[in-house]
Formats: C-alpha cells, structure tokens, sequence
C-alpha cells in the first residue's frame, strides 16, 4: 500500500520527467534560479544540445517521493548542504562520477562523494537605516531590546544559522560553538522571542526589510547584496558572517544522469561559478573562479570578509538535524 | 398494467444512474480512498509497525498544544463568522429577490476569487507598516502599531472573512423557510424585537446554524495558507505541523498519523452533524 501510494505520487511528478536529450534542474526560485538558469543552464544547452527544463521550488518531501516510487522527474537538484549530507545517509541520492565533474578546483568544503557545491553564501546582519537609529554592529544588538527595539526577523526552519547567532550574542567564543548549547541558546532566544518575525523565503526577508516591517535581521548576504542593487536604504555588517552552502545533488534513480553528470561539471566550472557570483552576490565554490570575476564583485562576495567570518558546522547539524529540529519546532510553537 | 409499469420504472433506471457515477466513483476511489488507506498504513508501519506515531502525538506538549491551537481557531473563527454572517443572511432572506441576487452575486464571487490573493492583501492591510496601522497612527488614534499580524487576530480576521460565504448559504436557505408571520405573531403579543430574535428566530434558525457552523469549523481544522501567513509560530495549526513533518523533517510515519487523526475528527463531526440536523437537510436544505 505504501508503495501505491508513492507510486501514485511519483507518477503525478513525473509527468514533468524529461525526454532523453532533455534534463530537469530543480532550484529556489526566485532571483537565484533565474542567475542558475543563465549562467550554468544556458551555456550547457549551448554546448550539449540537451535542454534544460527548469522546476522548483526545492521540496526535499518530494525529493524522497520520487526516490522512494521510483520514478524521479529531477535530474539535478539544489539543496542544502545539511540535507544532503542526510539524504546521502539515507541512500536518497547518486554518488557523483568525477571523472565526469572536475574535482580540482572544487573547494573541498562544499565537496563530498554525493554532492558537488552550487554556491555559498554568508549570513549578515541587514537592517533598514530608516527604522534603526544608530547601528547595529554585531549579533549581540538584535538580543539589545532597549538600545535597539523594533521587530527582528530570522530564517524560520531549523537549520544552522539562528541557534549559533544566539550562543555567539550570549558569549560564547566563535571557536566553542559546537556541540551546541540548546538549552543556553533557547533561552537566550526566549528573550527576544515576542519581537521575532520569522521569514520563509528569501523573496520574505526582502520585503520585511526593505518595507521597515522588521527593523533588522538575519538575512542571506545575495538578499541584501540585490536591496542594495536595487536602492532599498539598507545596512549591514559582516562582523561573525557565518557560511553555508547550497550544493547541487542528482536523485538516486535519475533517468538522464548521464546528462546530469555533465551539468554538474559546466555548474561548477570556474566560468559558470564566476557569472552566477556576480549576477547572485553569493560565492564561487570553484577556487579559480575569482580570476574571471570583476574586481568590485570579488569585494562583496563572502570571500572578501574572512575576518571573523565562522562556518557553520554541515557535519554536525547533518548528524544531529531531526533531534535539533524537533527542540526548534516545539520552541518556535509555544 | 399501467400501475405496474410505473412501479418498474424506477427499477429500471437503476443501472443507468451507477453507469453514470462511475467516473466520479473512480476518481474518489483512486485518488481519495487509496491514499487514505495508505496513509492509516504509513501511520502505523513507520519507522516500525505499531502505534508509536500516534502515543508521540498524544504524548508530547508540543503536539497537544498544536492540537488545542487548532481547535481554538476553529471555535473563533465559527463563532465571529456566525455573529457576523447571521445579519447578512437575514438580510439576504428578506431582501427583494432581484436586489437579494446582486449581493449574493458579490458574496459567490469573494469566494471565487483565489484564496492566496486574498490573504496577501489582508497582509498588506494588516502588517505594522499596512494601510490600517499607517491610517489608525496618521490620524493620530494610535502611537504604536497595533499588533494585527502574526498573532491569532490576523488568523482569525483573515479566516472569517473567508468562510463568510460557507456560513451565509446554509443560513439564508433556513431563514428563508421561516414564516415571516411568526414574528409578527410575536410582536402581536408584546415580544420585544430582541425577544422575538432570541426566542423565536435564533431557535427556528439553528438548523442553518448548525450546519453552516460545522461547515466552517471543519473547513478551519485543515486550514493551511491564512493561518501560515498571517499566524505567527505559536499559533501553529495542525495543517502547517503535517506539512513540516511531511516536506522538512521527512517523518512521514508521524505526519500520516497526524492527518489521519485530522481525517478522524472531522469525520466524527460530520456523523454528529447527521445526527443533529438529519442529512436531508444536511444534504439538501442547503
């Protein structure tokens, strides 16, 4: 029965599933997608003849579906690094063949035998200069509701990025961070709890930002690097910038994995990686990217605020990802 | 015999009316019955055969909680809707037909009108820097933004306004059906309007009531894209906890037994439905 059900769901899904010279890329949405879709998509349908057929968003129950039902209608998919640490665990996804994908400029942070990474990106802290008077000049500010009062927006799934905000505002030095407090983080969130507006999307913590909703936040260094492009009278600060990654990983069960293999070595080619950082504002995962990138680009990109900069530990919330996430989810609803 | 050949018609024409519903039974048997079955068998066979799904979720705070949420917005939200509906619908019953038809039309067409537009511009109106606290801080009647959105005023503002319809059919089909002499009867014999509401035209009309309540009350257990966007975290519904557990923590064992106890209670209500109002009213008096 549970394999009807699957069977049913995945065969809906795939009747988006591509002929063979077609492939399906499943990303975000949004204005990352759209900077996939030009720099990596676009000159690999140029190069290969096989179409790229574009879907999303990223829906990791729907991932498992198709995996599980045996009918997969995504070739290449991207998604959090975290996750694809897990799903690899769970045998959900195809191990990559580097003889197809260049290793050697890969950088090994974001590389692992099933995943290859797409991009990443840092954690900053934006605000909105006209709804916050002074600055806000580290993490510890958003728990400061007398010197800096107003609603503060953070991401709203568990994922590594929040708890470790809190244990850095409470004191705790960079390089203890893990194993995570919860307690001593929740409690510290518990503080600000009633001035938290949690964004889901990117597209979300835009508009609570640039719109004064929320006076500051934790957003994605591409959000705000886009606000500034387009205006929006917006600050931040990179002091303990904190990095994750999206990588791009192939369904186990993917019917142009051929196909898929040879996408993920033009994705990650210094030259794609390069025109995806600077339509994106977020980093390069192939180390030879930056020498064919403007010198203003490199500037704003991750890369450019090593300083302090701390990266989030992929490993440890893989491993601990559902015990986390229960404790998160039953926090967020009392 | 002629008496006899009108007895047989109506035999006759069974098969044809089977024939008929095939389609749609199909349909409902794919793609409604098949996967509830495999949901109850995913709730008890997921990580291991048994009932662990079900004792987490009656076993843990945070479970309960979502659980109490989702009755409390559904109780609000038919109570305000019934409150709000009921003028509206007695208005519709009294109204002259061809002007009765024009509101009507408006209020078929809020509900046609898709549901995600509409809870983006309650949004818009209700959020700190929105229309209504902007004009309420302009005007001076407010210093602060009140607190609209993200809280169980948003949901509950938010859902009324989009079961209105639900509660106004069912409502105005039993007000109409009610002798308007009544209450001039009652009037004659020294009721005061308000009693004459209370005691004569609020009792006559709890059927409409009752049906429309239930409509809306189950509607609201399931409810996903307005308590989401206009709720804040501690106002959690059991739809947006079946869709985390679903597409983010990938427990699908836990998630297919929080829907099917969904499935569950709304089925419950629907039997004590049947039992209070009578289907054929249920069915047909709409």
């Amino acid at each position: 029965m549970k394999l009807i059900l699957t069977g049913i769901l995945a065969a809906l899904l795939a009747a988006t599933a591509a002929r063979a010279d077609e492939m399906v890329f499943t990303s975000w949405g949004g204005t990352t997608q759209e900077a996939q879709t030009k720099s990596w998509a676009a000159p690999f349908e140029a190069n290969s003849g096989i179409k790229v057929l574009q879907d999303g968003p990223t829906d990791y129950g729907k991932l498992k579906a198709m995996v599980e039902g045996g009918s997969v209608a995504w070739d290449v998919v991207d998604v959090e690094m975290d996750f694809a640490i897990k799903a690899a665990k769970d045998g959900l996804l195809e191990p990559i063949d580097f003889n197809v994908v260049p290793k050697a400029d890969l950088d090994p942070r974001f590389t692992t035998e099933h995943a290859v990474g797409s991009f990443y990106y840092s954690f900053v802290l934006a605000w909105n200069k006209g709804a916050v008077s002074g600055e806000p000049t580290g993490w510890a500010d958003m728990f400061d509701l007398t010197k800096f009062p107003g609603k503060r927006t953070f991401y709203k799934w568990s994922a590594p990025g929040v708890i470790e905000i809190a244990l850095l505002a409470d004191g705790v030095p960079a390089d203890k961070l893990y194993p995570l407090d919860l307690d001593r983080a929740f409690k510290k969130l518990d503080t600000i709890k009633s001035e938290i507006v949690w964004w889901d999307s990117g597209a979300q913590s835009q508009q609570l930002i640039a719109s004064g909703e929320a006076a500051f936040g934790q957003l994605w260094n591409g959000r705000v690097f886009a606000l500034e492009q387009d205006g929006a009278d917006v600050g931040a600060s990179w002091k303990q910038n904190m990095t994750a990654a999206d990588v791009l990983v192939i369904p186990k069960g993917s019917k142009n994995k051929a196909s898929a293999m040879k996408f993920l070595a033009t994705a990650t080619s210094a030259k794609s990686q390069a025109m995806f950082a600077e339509a994106s504002g977020y980093a390069p995962i192939n180390t030879a990217a930056k020498a064919e990138m403007p010198a203003d680009v490199v500037k704003s990109l991750p890369d450019a605020y090593v300083d302090g900069q701390i990266n989030l530990d992929m490993n440890y919330w893989a491993e601990n990802r559902d015990k986390i996430a229960e404790r998160w989810y039953a926090w967020q609803a009392k | 015999m002629s008496g006899n050949f009108l007895h047989r018609q109506p035999i006759l024409r069974r098969p044809d009316g089977i024939g008929g519903a095939l389609p749609a039974l199909t349909l409902i048997a794919l793609f409604f019955v098949v996967p509830v079955v495999a949901l109850l068998l995913r709730s008890v066979t997921e990580p291991v055969p048994g009932l662990q799904n079900y004792a987490i979720l009656f076993g843990e705070g945070t479970y309960a909680r979502v659980f109490f949420n989702t009755f409390l917005v559904a109780t609000v939200v038919t109570a305000v809707t019934a409150i709000v509906a009921f003028p509206v619908a007695w208005m519709l019953a009294i109204m002259p037909p061809a002007l009765g038809s024009i509101v009507f039309g408006i209020i078929i067409l809020s509900m046609w009108t898709n549901l995600l537009t509409r809870t983006y511009a309650w949004m818009v109106l209700l959020q700190r820097t929105g229309v209504i606290n902007r004009t309420l801080m302009d005007i001076g009647l407010i210093s602060e933004p009140l607190p609209l959105i993200n809280n169980l005023t948003g949901v509950t503002i938010g859902m009324v306004y989009i079961m209105l319809p639900f509660m106004i059919l069912p409502l105005v089909g039993t007000l109409r059906a009610i002798d308007p002499m009544t209450l001039r009867a009652a009037a004659l014999c020294g009721a005061s309007p308000f009693d004459a509401f209370r005691r004569i035209l609020l009792p006559l009309s709890l059927p409409g009531i009752a049906a429309g309540g239930l409509m809306v009350f189950v509607m609201s257990l399931g409810y996903f894209v307005t308590p989401t966007l206009l709720g804040g975290t501690s106002n959690m519904m059991l739809a947006a906890m079946i869709a985390q557990m679903i597409q983010s923590l990938l427990n699908w064992g836990l998630g297919s037994a929080a829907a099917f106890i969904l499935l569950l209670v709304t089925m419950a209500l629907y039997a004590l439905q049947l039992r209070l109002v009578g289907a054929k009213r249920m069915t047909g008096g709409i």
